[in-house]
């Protein structure tokens, strides 16, 4: 009896809370599907998005930048964050706890000082911003690829490599980059999808990206600024949902081959 | 002799150690002059008064009746956003918890996707459902409930705490959830033996275990929403005025002081705050795991 009231209980709060989740998307995609001066239903706000001349060439802003942010984490958190792992331990406490401070830091106040503290050189440049998005994102690459690292022996596979004979050079790219891969994709992940949504920094420094220009575009056209956001928003939870599906798969798929691998190493 | 061939393998020692920290230079560098180079610029802004003279007067204005109400406010909607989205979180997480591991895994998914949502396309997405003219006001109205005839409006502090519920309480599911992992099923087991009710189990065992934990999810959740500003931006256009939005206008030039410095030193407000709401977020982190 107690166990069916509290399986009842689950069900009604599972069903309020994807209520609470599916009822504004549903009412906004209706929404989006309005006609101005209510005559029915039709897709002429979607079409209406492809029509701005400037849709394609701020998408193109948006990728160019999240390109450079992945590019950039990887030069910079990747090296580092290996580095506490084989060598760095003392430095690990310090570093872990600078990853932090951009969350500490909110990005109004980031903004505030990047416009006083950049040299012109730099503030006419967009690719600025992308330094920002990886600074933003620091917090989460750092302790994505430092839980990643943590669950892997990197230290044994690498004193193996270097006593068979190995450079380091091939050290690196036949041992520790495979090894870290997934940890890798993950924490670049993290920098790409903060960087194509991100708003506040974007904006308050007066660049035009993905982001900025919905707001822009928004305010002569409500019908077309809500299908826009729809069709923005739909489209980041499609890519998150297969992104994080195919990691799941992955990592199924690694831990089987775990298990296989260690029941050979038994017999 | 012997001390200057010491020194100086010394020395080479120093240096070739300092070559081996090469992979931390990268980071470092981008940390230094994109990050701290910045903040540093705000402090020192907010001290200037021109003329080589350093002093207090903008964080005097900041002290001052209208910026004290933009971080009332803004504490006001952290502090809201954060309980109501935590609680609802937190039961969440917990029925999800005991569910299968199918729709664990579904549910783990789907909050990792919907914490990410926010900013822009979510104010408008809330405008269309909770906006006057919206489709779930229109149901509502129909079925005789008039909210906006109730008091009810989207553009104002309990709009903007529905709204950011939507990441919010995926989010609190997100960062609860492995607190739960934690318990033990011999805890409601050596209840029920004791004699205890379901009662006297969430009261005396549930709470003070994970209350911890609950803690520190708040506390990152109430950061999240005072520094949020794309949403609150996009939703209100300013009419709820909360510090991030007080510090945009300033930069855009669209409110005129005669303090030049007073968005420096309320970006470095902003700072101190969320400072000390990280520092407390630290300490219960740490008391959740001293368990």
């Amino acid at each position: 009896m107690k166990n069916r009231i509290l399986n009842l209980s689950r069900y009604v709060i599972l069903a309020a809370g994807l209520l609470f989740f599916v009822f504004p998307v549903a009412s906004a995609i209706e929404f989006s599907l309005r006609s101005y001066g209510n005559k029915g239903h039709t897709f002429a706000n979607y079409s209406w998005i492809f029509q701005q001349e400037d849709f394609f060439t701020n998408i193109t802003i948006s990728l160019k930048l999240a390109a450079l942010s992945a590019v950039i984490t990887l030069l910079t958190v990747v090296p580092a964050v290996t580095y506490l792992h084989l060598e760095g331990q003392r430095f690990k406490r310090i570093f872990e706890f600078l990853a932090i401070l951009p969350l500490v830091v909110p990005v109004v106040s980031l903004a505030i000082g990047a416009q006083k503290a950049m040299p012109t050189f730099i503030q006419n440049s967009q690719y600025e911003l992308a330094f920002f998005y990886v600074v933003i994102a620091i917090p989460y690459t750092f302790q994505s690829l430092n839980v990643g690292l943590t669950s892997i022996p990197l230290k044994t596979l690498v004193e193996a490599s270097r006593s068979l004979g190995a450079s380091f050079g091939r050290t690196v790219i036949s041992v520790i980059v495979p090894a870290i891969r997934s940890a890798i994709n993950a924490a670049i992940f993290l920098a790409v999808t903060l960087s194509f949504g991100e708003f506040t920094l974007t904006s308050l420094l007066h660049w035009e990206t993905f982001p900025v220009w919905i707001t822009r575009v928004s305010q002569g056209n409500v019908l077309g600024s809500i299908a826009l956001s729809m069709f923005s928003l739909i489209g980041a939870w499609t890519l998150l949902i297969l992104v994080q599906s195919a990691q799941n798969v992955r990592k199924k798929k690694v831990s089987k081959s775990d298990v296989e691998e260690s029941e050979e190493a038994l017999i | 002799m012997t001390s200057m061939k010491e020194a100086t393998t010394r020395k080479s020692g120093g240096f070739s150690s300092l070559l081996k920290t090469l992979p931390l230079a990268p980071f470092s560098l981008v940390f230094i002059f994109f990050f701290c180079w910045p903040i540093f610029q705000i402090v020192k802004n907010s001290l200037d008064q021109g003329k080589g003279h350093y002093g207090l007067s903008a964080y005097r204005l900041m002290f001052t009746k209208p910026y004290m109400h933009a971080f009332a406010t803004s504490l006001q909607l952290s502090f809201f956003s954060a309980l109501t989205a935590g609680l609802i979180g937190a039961v969440v997480a917990f029925y999800v918890h005991r569910s299968s591991a199918g729709l664990k895994s579904t549910i783990a998914m789907l909050s990792g996707v919907l914490a990410n949502s926010g900013g822009v396309p979510l104010a408008f997405m809330f405008i269309a459902a909770f906006g006057a003219q919206g489709g779930i006001v229109t149901i509502l109205k129909k079925l005789g409930f008039d909210i906006y005839g109730a008091g009810f409006t989207l553009y104002s502090l309990t709009g903007l705490i529905l709204v950011y519920s939507f990441f919010q309480i995926p989010l609190m599911v997100l960062v609860f959830t492995p607190a739960l992992e934690g318990m033990r099923n011999e805890w409601r087991e050596a209840n029920n033996s004791l004699g205890g009710s379901n009662f006297q189990f969430i009261r005396w065992v549930l709470i003070p275990v994970l209350f911890p934990a609950f803690l520190a999810s708040v506390l990152l959740l109430f950061a999240s929403a005072f520094s949020a500003f794309a949403t609150a931006r996009a939703l209100t256009g300013g009419s709820v005025g909360l510090v991030p939005l007080v510090i945009g206008s300033l930069i855009d030039g669209n409110v005129i002081t005669d303090q030049a410095n007073l968005g420096d030193a309320l970006a470095v407000g902003m700072v101190v705050v969320s400072g000390v709401v990280m520092l407390f977020y630290g300490f219960s982190l740490r008391w959740a795991r001293g368990r």
